[in-house]
């Protein structure tokens, strides 16, 4: 041992360190734009794939369906409660629909669809093609002339895509039922007046920056739990530590996506 | 770990399924792209308004122009004029455009809460409807640029109020003299003292307090006297009432001997009338005599022929005589001529 170990050692470990933190982002950029040219290639969808891309597609939404949108359905109710009554106390009704759709429908909706389809499907998915990775499925794919990218990966990156563009879509067509329910109750003469409340929400920057979030959220919540693998760890045998390293990248994307839309929202 | 993976349970109508999913989702995306665009007016038929403002802050596209709180139109567009005012291009949707008349007055309105709203008032919904592409020009009510007047009034009202008391103030000047005269209000010689500013006058005054209640003393005594001899005068007053009242009653009933129906004045009055009778006829009787004189002596000579037509003249004469007589007594015995005839015995 020289003198200079301890300093090369703990050099290593940090070269190491950011070399891997790099590696993932490199992995995660790169396989992701794969998936996005499969994505738009024709040939990704032809007839022997859609099967797998239907039961993937289906397998992604069918199970969240009916149970996301229950629980996305009681909270709206919730915040809108708290927001009309809030807002009638300060005598600001007038404002309660708009701060209503720009927190549900724009902020919040989204958000909890991203992570609940990160947690009920695309983590788990991204957990099995490591354990398929790990037991050498890919390659034994690639040597029978097998993409396991196009026939494992994109699908699930797909119907995790799919996921969340249909669940945002019906929790944020729930809630705006259920805004306007709250507000005018069973009658249909506050419609036109409502109508006229989301088009001044909806205008053409907020639209844009709304799916284009979604459109990024739904991606990173896609991609990167199952593209990402971190380094293999002999001390976690039941890859805890990988899923949480997952976990955090992606909590780390989503935060940026959110920043990012917020400015573009209101800066 | 090298468990092969186990293939997924099979799923019944799948790709129906799947196929149904994916419908739903293009419904939902499709649905909400219309309307948005239904809901920010794209396929409604539209009037322009422009409406001129000295200045566009708080003015956004997309927000509405109301008319008694129900959105009319919205603002489409904002541009700097040549003259350098805002001009604010409101398109008004054909459906609500007949609540603008061309006497409409538009108000742009910022309060303390929210954002500017854009106001409609159309008092005369019987006047001509606002032509398309109508330029108005917009009041303007800034609740927020009323803050720095009031600020600056405050400010003054607080240099106001440190300067009232400030130790070297009028006002703390007042009060410390408050104070000393509360102080010598509290002390021995109380409110006297504070009047006149030393012991010895408040002394005289009291000596001068002593002496005004021994004079009210005797003022009192003489009050009850006064009051004694103010019965006495009561008494004499209500006699004399007595007798006033009487003469009243005396009054009244000379009043109605004299002036009354049956008074003495009418009787006088008749009475008068009558002696200018006797005395006209007396007048002519006298007339009569001087005749007769003239004929008497015109017929001097003749006495004696006459002699009988004398004595009946002499029998009228005296005739009226006695009748003027017999009136002069009878005036004599009237009021007011009346003499008092009683003869009284020694």
């Amino acid at each position: 041992m020289t003198p200079l170990s301890p300093f090369v050692d703990i050099s290593q470990r940090w070269l190491r360190f950011w070399g891997e933190w790099l590696l993932g982002w490199w992995q995660i950029l790169y396989i992701g734009a794969q998936l996005m040219v499969l994505a738009f290639s024709p040939s990704s969808y032809r007839t022997s794939q859609r099967k797998v891309m239907f039961l993937k597609l289906y397998s992604a939404t069918a199970p969240l369906l009916a149970s996301y949108v229950l629980m996305s359905a009681l909270v709206s109710l919730i915040v809108i409660r708290i927001v009309v009554t809030t807002a009638l106390t300060y005598g600001l009704s007038h404002f309660a629909l708009e701060v209503l759709i720009r927190t549900l429908v724009l902020e919040l909706l989204p958000l909890s669809v991203t992570l609940v389809v990160a947690i009920r499907y695309t983590m788990p998915e991204g957990k099995l093609v490591r354990e398929m990775r790990a037991r050498g499925e890919f390659s034994e794919q690639w040597r029978s002339g097998g993409d396991p990218t196009r026939d494992e990966l994109l699908p699930r990156v797909v119907a995790g895509v799919f996921a969340v563009f249909l669940l945002a879509a019906l929790s944020g067509f729930v809630a705006l039922v259920l805004a306007y329910l709250s507000v005018y109750g069973f009658h249909t003469w506050g419609f036109p007046g409502y109508t006229r409340s989301v088009g001044q929400v909806f205008n053409p920057v907020i639209s844009l920056v709304f799916c284009l979030k979604t459109l990024f959220l739904s991606l990173a919540v896609s991609v990167i739990p199952i593209v990402f693998r971190p380094r293999a760890d002999p001390n976690d045998p039941t890859g805890a530590n990988a899923e949480i390293k997952v976990l955090a990248r992606l909590f780390t994307v989503i935060l940026l996506i959110e920043v990012l839309s917020l400015i573009g929202n209101y800066y | 770990m090298d468990t092969p993976s186990i293939p997924p349970k099979p799923v019944a109508h799948l790709e129906l399924k799947a196929r149904l999913l994916i419908l739903l989702l293009l419904l939902l995306m499709l649905g909400a792209v219309a309307y948005v665009m239904v809901a920010r007016g794209v396929f409604e038929r539209t009037q322009k308004l422009v409406l001129v403002a000295d200045d566009s802050e708080g003015i956004v596209v997309g927000m509405d122009l109301t008319f008694s709180g129900f959105p009319i139109g919205r603002v489409g567009r904002i541009e700097l004029s040549e003259e350098g005012n805002a001009r604010i291009l409101v398109d008004v949707p054909l459906n609500d455009a007949h609540w603008l008349r061309t006497s409409s007055v538009f108000t742009m309105e910022s309060g303390f809460v929210g954002g500017t709203r854009i106001r409609a008032f159309s008092g005369i919904l019987t006047d001509p409807p606002l032509p398309d592409g109508a330029v108005r020009k917009v009041l303007r009510g800034d609740a927020k640029a009323e803050i720095p007047l009031m600020v600056s009034s405050v400010r003054e009202l607080v240099a106001n109020i440190t300067a009232l008391t400030s130790n070297d103030a009028a006002l703390s000047g007042s009060l410390r003299n408050v104070q000393t005269a509360t102080e010598k209000l509290n002390g021995a010689s109380g409110g006297l003292g504070l009047l006149f500013g030393n012991e010895t006058d408040s002394k005289k005054i009291i000596s001068t307090l002593d002496r005004t209640n021994a004079l009210l003393t005797r003022l009192d005594k003489l009050a009850v006297t006064a009051d004694g001899v103010a019965n006495k005068t009561g008494s004499l007053v209500t006699k004399a009432d007595g007798i006033v009242s009487k003469t009243g009653t005396m009054i009244t009933k000379a009043d109605n001997q004299i002036f009354g129906q049956s008074g003495v004045m009418k009787d006088a009055q008749a009475t008068v009338v009558q002696l200018n009778g006797l005395l006209a006829d007396t007048r002519n009787s006298l007339k009569k005599v001087d005749a007769v004189l003239v004929e008497a002596q015109a017929v001097g000579s003749n006495v004696k022929d006459a002699t009988t037509d004398l004595g009946v003249l002499r029998a009228e004469v005296e005739s009226s005589l006695r009748t003027v007589d017999h009136l002069v007594q009878e005036i004599n015995r009237k009021w007011p001529f009346a003499r008092n005839n009683e003869l009284k015995l020694p």
